[in-house]
């Protein structure tokens, strides 16, 4: 068994017009075991920037509180929140700095850039940076969310349409995986608001 | 927390016991490719095709695999892609340090040293293959710089899963002092060979020309695998579509008031 | 190819050319199948260890079965699995022997598929050499007896056999190792634990048909929600007198909203996951 299906998880986030969304699934569990279902894998980093942490659980909530206070210390510095193209950055090489023993987490990154532009990136265990201009998966469900994502992606989708299309490749993707599922989480980030939305999917 | 930089090596023990326990490590993404370069009258062309691959999935299917390291050195990676992306990245800040405190331009020959003491001093574990190439004041380079830290300078030369592909075509078309569209024609076919019949490297070709004159980077010089199926009646959801158990909405509009002050009185 | 023959249970081989898979009738009942091509390696063990890891077999199953008042109940659910990837959602896992029999599927399933099926065979031949049917008894033990000679060899299954013959209701567990064990309430597979904690609490012996099948259904449902390699569809069996029938068959994806019809009251919801 591979450490990154010890928890399960099923991240995916897309890019549209002046919007993102990312979603996550809801299972915590412990290999076969099912022992949560409100178990989201996506943090808030700032109004506009959302990170969705896949792989062990221990180290994806070590990880986003590493990202938090990393943050904070940013924000008492330069008096901003930062860029999503600069947290990537961080991202990237606080996960380099272990190459040689690295925390067992796939970052998805989603947010939009002070101009409004949206920002999508992912990476490997150890910071292989991976921009998108269309959408990232990570996860355990990562193959059958590629596949569902290549088919329903469209460019320049508004926000409304954006949900839906994250939300059923999220449903569809999670529903083919024995480790990710259980209900799912996604959040839509536009200029001036987040939406959040749980969604009803299947509970086995 | 406060570091001075380098590795951090703490993990490695939690990690190395549960390997023992039969929990499998992750695999990193690699780039399979084929990357290229030869040296041609006045400079040298880099060639690199553009995918990524995690295990036998395609990651990026357009990645960037020639890395800036100085305005006339350019770089192309083949390997661990976290490796090569850093490799090059310390590189080419170590070199803009450097250019800041001599006011020279960098030589190639500097930026090969810089790279192979990084990879010797990490026996091959930072595993980063790589093609550089640029020009400066004793005129045209290109070395290779193999994960272990050895390195070799040819007048043409591949690297990656692709480069005994591309090397065929090398040997059967090289000629010494090429023109720069005979140089880029035949580095863009040695990629291609890569693209069609190595599985590892695939989508397109990036070029990169570096002059006396300049540089010329090609992004996607040859877009050969765009996506061959559109969907002519794309699948449209109407709002509403998915079941949606509970909905927040959180506005985060910055609630900025501009108050009008009363001009300042100065004394005279 | 090597050979293997099982004489002590068979009688001696009778040729080593004969069809593989054992499909030569031998008088009464229709012995075991004796031979079978086995991988021409010198430690089968380990070789079958490697091997299994590159084709996993469905081994994710939860599958119920017992006996009250009123006949037997069998329940399953449907996931096949392959690693953590679903493969399918609508696997039939009860293997319908005869009118009067069933067998139900965990483990590989392939073996289970094979095997009962072969069972269902010796059972046919019982009756034609016999003219009456054959007890769940006598075909459970047919089942352990191919099963054991097939001992150490890589099979991996997890089965009831249930019926209805001469003596009522019969319920027996047999597994891939040759054990073959006689009880009123088993459940198999890896959502097996989490069937018995409903099963146990709720069973009693005068349950009605109805409660019967209820609790059947709930223990299936509960096991496909916090088993991972579980789910898909729960189906109900019934076996009487008069034979088996099958009693329900349900979409999990509903039977739950049905059970916790608001998902903020589900036990295992106390976070908001909306709140960032």
């Amino acid at each position: 068994m591979s450490i990154f299906e010890y928890n399960g998880s099923a991240i995916v986030a897309m890019a549209g017009k002046e919007c993102v969304a990312i979603g996550s699934d809801l299972r915590f569990g412990v290999q076969l075991q099912t022992l949560a279902t409100d178990y989201k894998k996506i943090y808030k980093i700032h109004d506009q920037l959302f990170l969705g942490l896949a792989g062990l659980g221990t180290d994806a909530e070590t990880l986003s509180q590493r990202f938090a206070f990393k943050h904070n210390l940013y924000r008492l510095r330069e008096e901003r929140d930062i860029k999503p193209s600069a947290f990537g950055q961080m991202v990237s090489a606080t996960l380099y700095e272990r190459r040689f023993g690295p925390y067992f987490c796939q970052p998805v990154i989603a947010g939009l850039e002070p101009d409004g532009t949206p920002y999508l990136c992912g990476m490997d265990s150890i910071g292989a940076q991976e921009t998108a201009k269309d959408f990232m998966v990570a996860g355990t469900a990562t193959d059958s969310l590629l596949g569902i994502c290549e088919s329903l992606w469209r460019p320049d989708l508004g926000p409304e349409e954006l949900f839906e299309t994250v939300s059923q490749a999220l449903l569809s993707g999670q529903d083919r995986d024995c480790l990710a599922g259980w209900g799912a989480v996604v959040y839509v980030i536009t200029k001036d608001k987040v939406i959040a939305r749980t969604l009803k999917g299947r509970m086995d | 927390m406060a570091q001075a930089g380098g590795f951090s090596f703490d993990l490695c023990k939690r990690n190395e016991f549960l390997e023992a326990r039969g929990m499998k490590g992750p695999g990193f993404t690699k780039t399979g490719t084929t990357i290229a370069g030869v040296i041609f009258k006045d400079g040298v062309v880099l060639g690199a095709d553009t995918r990524s691959t995690a295990g036998t999935t395609v990651a990026d299917k357009n990645c960037e695999k020639i890395h800036y390291i100085a305005p006339n050195i350019y770089c192309c990676g083949a390997g661990t892609a976290a490796d090569t992306e850093n490799v090059t990245g310390m590189v080419a800040s170590q070199l803009e340090l450097h250019r800041y405190a001599t006011g020279t331009q960098s030589r190639v020959i500097t930026a090969m040293t810089l790279l192979k003491s990084h990879l010797f001093r990490y026996q091959g574990h930072v595993s980063a293959a790589l093609v550089l190439g640029g020009v400066d004041f004793r005129g045209p380079h290109l070395f290779t710089v193999y994960p272990h830290g050895s390195t070799d300078s040819l007048p043409f030369c591949t690297m990656g899963s692709g480069s005994l592909n591309a090397m065929a075509v090398f040997e059967a078309g090289y000629k010494d002092d090429m023109s720069k569209e005979e140089a880029m024609e035949l580095v863009a076919r040695a990629i291609r060979s890569g693209v069609m019949n190595d599985l590892g490297s695939g989508s397109n070709v990036d070029l990169c020309i570096i002059s006396k004159e300049g540089v010329e980077y090609k992004r996607n010089h040859e877009y050969l695998q765009g996506k061959t199926y559109e969907r002519q009646f794309p699948q449209r959801f109407a709002a509403g579509s998915v079941p949606v158990v509970r909905e927040r909405v959180y506005d985060i509009r910055k609630a900025v008031t501009v108050v009008e002050g009363e001009p300042m009185e100065m004394e005279s | 190819m090597m050979r293997i023959s099982c004489p002590l249970i068979d009688g001696p081989a009778t040729s080593a050319a004969q069809d593989a898979c054992g499909l030569r009738e031998l008088g009464v009942g229709g012995a075991p199948v004796d031979s079978f091509p086995l991988p021409a390696v010198q430690d089968i063990d380990s070789f079958e260890r490697e091997v299994v890891e590159y084709v996993k077999p469905n081994h994710g199953t939860t599958t119920l079965g017992f006996i009250f008042q009123g006949g037997v109940i069998i329940a399953v659910d449907s996931r096949a699995s392959q690693g953590s990837y679903i493969s399918s959602q609508t696997v039939k896992k009860v293997i319908e022997i005869n009118p009067y029999l069933l067998g139900t599927m965990a483990g590989g399933a392939a073996d289970c598929q094979f095997w009962e099926r072969n069972l269902g065979r010796q059972c046919r031949l019982y009756e034609l050499a016999n003219g009456k049917r054959i007890t769940v008894r006598g075909a459970s033990k047919l089942l352990a007896n191919t099963m054991f000679s097939y001992r150490g060899m890589g099979l991996s299954m997890g089965t009831m056999v249930a019926g209805w013959d001469e003596a009522g209701p019969g319920l027996y567990y047999v597994d891939s190792d040759g054990q073959r064990t006689k009880g009123k309430l088993f459940s198999v597979g890896s959502g097996s634990l989490y069937a018995y904690g409903v099963l146990d609490e709720g069973y009693r012996w005068d349950l009605s048909v109805e409660e019967a099948v209820e609790l059947g259904l709930r223990s299936i449902y509960h096991a496909t929600f916090r088993d991972a390699a579980s789910g898909g569809t729960v189906s109900v069996y019934h076996v009487t007198q008069e034979g088996w029938t099958k009693v329900r068959g349900e979409d999990v994806g509903e039977l739950h909203f049905r059970f916790y019809p608001d998902p903020a009251k589900h036990p295992c919801n106390s976070v908001d996951p909306l709140a960032v």
